[in-house]
């Protein structure tokens, strides 16, 4: 077995989706430690 | 001196740090939902968990009302000690430089360590020599110390590596055997082993008491 990843999904309804990059950096990741990917 | 030790829901050795605390001073429990430190000199951000920790260990309590006010307190020189959850807790606020990562065994472990005293000018520390051993419980799953190495090389070049792993003891793998760090003022400390477990001989050790005494050295006002 090769290139296993285990992650987090976090599934948001919001309506105003220019605040998602900010949600990220402040909480739903620690960019320190975590990358993120922000999908529509 | 007069400690407050934060409740937040699922802590759950804010008792120990309360009784610790009370060995040398005052001390009372601060409600999470709170933004009053009730006149508190010294702060204890407790270990257990907080809010389940569903999202990562420490990032829902850093936004917590009473955590406002231990982040102000704390930037203005106020005395704060984050143990465990509560070292999660202040390297979240951005208190405490760094992060906390799943120990390499991906395992719970809990296990006393030996721990040697690095800094011993920190508000937590100054009844310490550099070079004392301390015998302290650690439990965790998340106790992985870790920051990018040019982060790892100011903290060293700081002075701000507070205590280390003594040599054959860093079990959850921490980058350069750190076991706690401080602020560059010295006033917030933050580690994983549990001081507040090791304050009566009858449990083993007192050791961890030397934190408590630090705290109570330092003048009040």
């Amino acid at each position: 077995v090769a290139n296993v990843h285990v992650g987090r999904l976090v599934e948001l309804d919001v309506p105003d989706a220019a605040r998602v990059p900010e949600m990220c950096e402040k909480l739903l990741a620690n960019p320190l430690i975590e990358d993120y990917e922000i999908v529509a | 001196m007069k400690f407050g030790v934060v409740r937040f829901p699922g802590s759950c050795d804010d008792v120990d740090a309360l009784l610790a605390a009370s060995r040398v001073g005052e001390a009372e429990l601060l409600w999470h939902a709170d933004r009053d430190l009730r006149g508190a000199d010294a702060v204890i951000v407790p270990g257990g968990f907080s809010y389940g920790d569903y999202l990562r260990a420490g990032a829902i309590a850093r936004l917590s009302p009473v955590m406002e006010e231990v982040e102000r307190f704390g930037r203005h020189g106020g005395l704060v000690l984050g143990i465990c959850n509560g070292f999660q807790v202040l390297c979240e606020a951005g208190l405490l430089s760094g992060a906390l990562l799943p120990n390499t065994s991906l395992r719970f472990t809990c296990r006393q360590v030996e721990l040697e005293v690095v800094n011993a000018s920190t508000a937590w520390t100054g009844a310490c020599a550099v070079g004392d051993r301390l015998s302290i419980p650690a439990k965790h799953t998340t106790g992985r110390y870790w920051a990018p190495d040019p982060v790892l090389d100011e903290l060293e070049a700081n002075n701000q590596v507070v205590l280390r792993y003594a040599a054959g003891e860093n079990f959850n793998g921490s980058a350069r055997d750190i076991a706690g760090v401080c602020n560059a003022a010295g006033n917030v400390v933050g580690l994983m082993p549990h001081p507040e477990h090791a304050v009566d001989p009858l449990t083993g050790s007192a050791d961890g008491l030397q934190l408590f005494l630090s705290a109570a050295r330092v003048p009040v006002g």
